[in-house]
């Protein structure tokens, strides 16, 4: 057992590296050359290399990538040439929460939708409500975030004035105000997310209901509910929880979109700012941050597995 | 301490002829154009074992499922009919059925392993027919499953009870079917080949225990078996099935002793005893659900087939205390 | 596409038609999806005889114009006719689509190629890389190749394959070492067949329909991005006729004239369920592992 931690945490320090090296590189690889962007158009030889060494540029790239990393660690990750403001502040303490807010309440839509539909779609196999999710699922699935987000804002939005168009409003500041400014956002990257998980309970549930411990639980006199959701749905959740896993870089692919169409200022929001005003330090900040979420995500699937599937516990 | 011994109703005043426990008439089943089970009759008195023997496809499953309800319409054509204790089955509410199923008539499967939900703990699952049928609070539904545990053979069950299915071996696993099968004290116990998933050396022990429990709480028991020798050896009477049909159906020492029907016979001599005479397998194979002969469905199998067999189907007589379906009975 | 396809070794007809035809041609969606595509396809290829307009003159005078006999489909915010920007936008999805995936598709596979046939420290190496590339969502490694690249159309290509490498190097190093150790590959060896026809004639035809099951189901994605770039305003440069630009556009004038998102957007979402459907039925075609439910 402590064998197989020590494996796992090894592997994950080396993804962490992996990781940390690629954000490093990519604002070594980035266009512009940093000291002569932070001295301005003027400036002598003498101050450009005082600059350089004092920025530790003119040392070889390993200690610069130590420097870097123990700074990354100490959470001074630099400030902001445009805003001035303090880079992990804005990376973590504000843009952060928001992606997470949206990413979270997104599931949350579509797990609530996609469950039912699924089973529904199960359980009544090839009748019109099969076809009818079947449908929604793959329509869902292809249907651009950023397009259907424009639809909504038009429909609820602006036409029929139900929901504010733009913005954001913390939940933990304003509970039910920012709930009320997050419901089309987390409609539109969460109907992305209903197909897959309608169709990945569809096939599941369908796999699972034909096992026999199916039958032996209908053998013992269980009612047909708790036959399908409590015998079936326990062994469909290990699948759904992996695809969930799995699909994670197409829901920050949805936020980023979904972010910049409702102007919410998360974590998309900020590296699309910071591509299109060339602040490389920033867009860094938000590649490092979304490779260590990746990261983190992925361990704590696994850890649900174990959660989830008695068998993969240890004993 | 042990389960309590259920009451059954002919314990209590035994009329000159006890009513059948189980009472099956003309039953079929259909399966879209396929009869899979055709004109089937039967009954099972209080406290009797009675052995369904047959090939596999012989539809002996398919019975056992039909009678716990498992097998019903839409899914499948019932036609004929199935009392139990006096209720007619076949036109039982699901919601009454229910009720019957896990706590008067109880179902242990093939292969434990398959039909023990992976993700529960086994006392979860000893325990749910105890929470459904008998209402029992959450503190004594553990001791009971762990009493149950212990009467099926688990040693420290309550350490167990919260083990998970692949924790136990499968001889273990195939108790703990048993337990769920018997939580109820059923009136009715089906057991669908319990003991053909398991290694030799555990498949008497497992036999054994279960007629135990099935005379201990004086329940009657129908066993589905492939095994003409270990039927008779272990039931009351047998039924021999052929292609959906009751070929053959009697006292077990009687049909072992003097098969009437030549199917029975060819079974018989199928069973390979060591010094004994050669082994003579039945020729031909059972013929496919959808094409099967008008008349007798053994005919085209059969050494003393003649003209009217394949013509006519041969209706179960009842001769020297058995029915049997065929027209040549010597 | 072409260059694809190439990479299979399956000159013989009959053989390609077996492996790959005849079990697509079972699944009714499938070919919807396929027909569907062949629609954008003819589109994009005779987009200079269908159009009606050159796609980027601009005429403000026509400009937020609904559809009408001179602008089938309406008109944008510069007067831009829809219609002819649909059809050169069509051809621009499917250009970037197909070219990213071929080009990811090639390096990756040359990645995996490598990682799996020499083993030790190239391969340890190659495979960190990967890794790296692997560590992050497609989009966030796409836009970071953007700010490194700069916008542009040629940049989204190679910032899209690029982001599509990882996939395709980690998909084809898991099916060399799976067919390097198959004893016909030791005999192929012993026999003195070089390495490099040994990977032609033996490893490639093993690996090679669970890539391009992989390479079909990545279009929808590259197209996806594709457009989302440009819509983010990190990829395709206006005027150029871009649908993720033009929805973009769009978006300002949703109340006026839903039509400027409407047509691309449309046309998007469409082009998408039709890979998608394309996609799936390639995956039960041809992919063994994918559960089907009957």
């Amino acid at each position: 057992m402590f064998q197989a931690v020590s494996a796992r945490l090894a592997q994950t320090l080396l993804v962490l590296l992996i990781v940390s090296a690629a954000s490093f590189a990519f604002l070594k690889l980035a266009p512009g050359d940093p000291v002569s962007i932070m001295l301005g158009s003027d400036y002598s030889q003498a101050s450009y290399d005082k600059l350089t060494h004092e920025l530790g540029l003119d040392q070889p790239i390993v200690l610069q990538y130590g420097r870097w990393l123990a700074d990354f660690v100490r959470g001074d990750w630099g400030t902001s040439y445009i805003t001035n403001q303090d880079i992990f502040e804005l990376a973590v303490l504000q843009a952060l929460p928001v992606t997470l807010t949206l990413a979270a309440l997104s599931l949350l839509i579509a797990l609530v939708v996609g469950i039912p539909t699924g089973v529904l779609a199960a359980l009544y196999r090839n009748s019109w409500i099969d076809v009818l999710a079947t449908t929604l699922a793959i329509g869902g699935n292809a249907f651009p975030s950023f397009y259907l987000g424009i639809i909504l804002i038009w429909l609820f939005g602006v036409d029929l004035g139900w929901f504010p168009v733009l913005g954001f409003v913390a939940p933990w500041e304003d509970f039910w105000q920012g709930l009320w400014h997050l419901v089309l956002p987390a409609v539109t990257l969460g109907a992305w997310y209903v197909g897959l998980i309608a169709r990945i309970t569809r096939s599941s549930l369908l796999e699972v209901l034909g096992q026999p411990y199916i039958l032996a639980a209908k053998a013992r006199g269980e009612p047909g509910w708790r036959v399908v959701w409590v015998h079936g749905m326990r062994n469909v959740l290990m699948p759904l929880v992996t695809v969930i896993g799995l699909q994670l870089g197409g829901m920050l692919r949805g936020a980023v979109m979904t972010e910049v169409v409702f102007a919410l200022p998360g974590l998309g929001m900020m590296v699309t700012t910071a591509v299109l005003n060339r602040e490389y330090i920033v867009v860094q900040a938000g590649i490092m941050l979304t490779g260590l979420l990746f990261v983190a995500v992925n361990l704590a699937v696994d850890q649900t597995y174990q959660f989830l599937d008695p068998r993969l516990r240890r004993r | 301490m042990d389960c309590a011994v259920a009451l059954t109703p002919q314990a209590a005043d035994m009329p000159a002829s006890p009513p059948p426990l189980l009472e099956v008439r003309d039953f079929s089943l259909r399966r879209g154009q396929a009869v899979v089970l055709d004109g089937v009759n039967l009954a099972l008195h209080p406290g009797e074992t009675l052995g369904l023997i047959g090939e596999s496809g012989a539809g002996k499953s398919t019975l056992a499922l039909a009678l716990i309800g498992l097998l019903r319409a839409p899914e499948v054509q019932l036609q004929g009919s199935l009392r139990f204790r006096g209720t007619e089955l076949t036109q039982l509410r699901e919601a009454d059925y229910r009720r019957l199923r896990g706590n008067k008539i109880g179902l242990i499967f093939q292969d434990a392993t398959a039909a023990l939900n992976p993700c529960f703990t086994v006392g979860e699952q000893i325990a749910e027919p105890l929470k459904r049928h008998l209402g029992l609070s959450k503190w004594d539904r553990r001791d009971r499953a762990a009493a149950l545990m212990q009467s099926v053979g688990i040693p420290e069950p309550r350490l167990r009870l919260d083990a998970y299915p692949h924790e136990l071996s499968g001889g273990m696993q195939q108790r703990v079917m048993i337990a769920v099968a018997l939580a109820c004290n059923p009136e009715l116990l089906l057991a669908d080949e319990p003991t053909s998933a398991l290694d030799v050396t555990i498949q008497a022990q497992i036999m054994e225990l279960i007629l135990d429990r099935v005379r201990a709480l004086n329940s009657s028991a129908v066993f589905v078996l492939h095994d003409l020798a270990l039927g008779a050896q272990v039931c009351d009477r047998i039924a021999v099935m052929y292609a959906g049909q009751i070929v053959e159906e009697g006292p077990s020492d009687r049909v072992l002793a003097a098969p009437l029907h030549p199917y029975t016979r060819g079974l018989k001599s199928c069973v390979v005893e060591l010094g004994s005479r050669m082994l003579e397998p039945i020729p031909g194979q059972v013929p496919p659900l959808n094409a099967m002969p008008a008349g007798c469905r053994f005919a085209p199998r059969c050494p003393k087939a003649k003209a009217i067999c394949s013509e006519q189907r041969p209706l179960a007589e009842i001769h020297d205390g058995r029915q049997v379906a065929c027209w040549f009975i010597d | 596409m072409s260059e694809a396809m190439n990479i299979a070794p399956l000159a013989r007809g009959s053989q390609w038609k077996q492996r790959f035809l005849q079990p697509l041609l079972r699944q009714r969606s499938a070919m919807a999806g396929l027909a569907i595509l062949a629609i954008y396809v003819v589109a994009a290829v005779c987009a200079p005889w269908l159009a009606t307009h050159d796609p980027t003159a601009q005429d403000l005078m026509a400009a937020l114009q609904g559809p009408s006999a001179a602008h089938w489909l309406g008109t944008d915010s510069y007067g831009q006719d829809l219609y002819s920007r649909l059809l050169y936008g069509a051809q621009l999805a499917l250009i970037i689509g197909f070219a990213s995936v071929a080009l990811g598709l090639v390096v990756g596979v040359a990645i995996g190629l490598a990682a799996g046939l020499m083993g030790g420290r190239t391969e340890w190496v190659l495979m960190r890389i990967v890794d790296g590339l692997l560590a992050f969502p497609e989009l966030i490694l796409a836009m970071a190749f953007m700010a490194v690249l700069g916008l542009g159309t040629e940049n989204v290509v190679y910032a899209l394959a690029l982001s599509f490498v990882g996939p395709f190097a980690r998909m084809t190093r898991g099916d060399v070492l799976q067919v390097k150790n198959q004893p016909y590959i030791e005999a192929a060896r012993l026999m003195g067949v070089g390495t490099a026809a040994v990977i032609w004639r033996h490893v490639l035809p093993n690996v090679v329909s669970p890539i391009l099951v992989q390479a079909g189901m990545r279009i929808s994605i590259a197209i996806l991005l594709e457009s989302g770039l440009s819509f983010l305003g990190i990829g395709v440069v206006p005027p150029t006729p871009d649908w993720g630009l033009m929805i973009a556009e769009g978006r300002a004038f949703i109340t006026m004239a839903p039509w400027i998102s409407g047509v691309p957007g449309v046309a998007l979402a469409i082009l998408l369920v039709a890979l998608n459907l394309l996609g799936d039925g390639l995956r039960d075609a041809f992919d063994p592992t994918t559960q089907k439910d009957a």
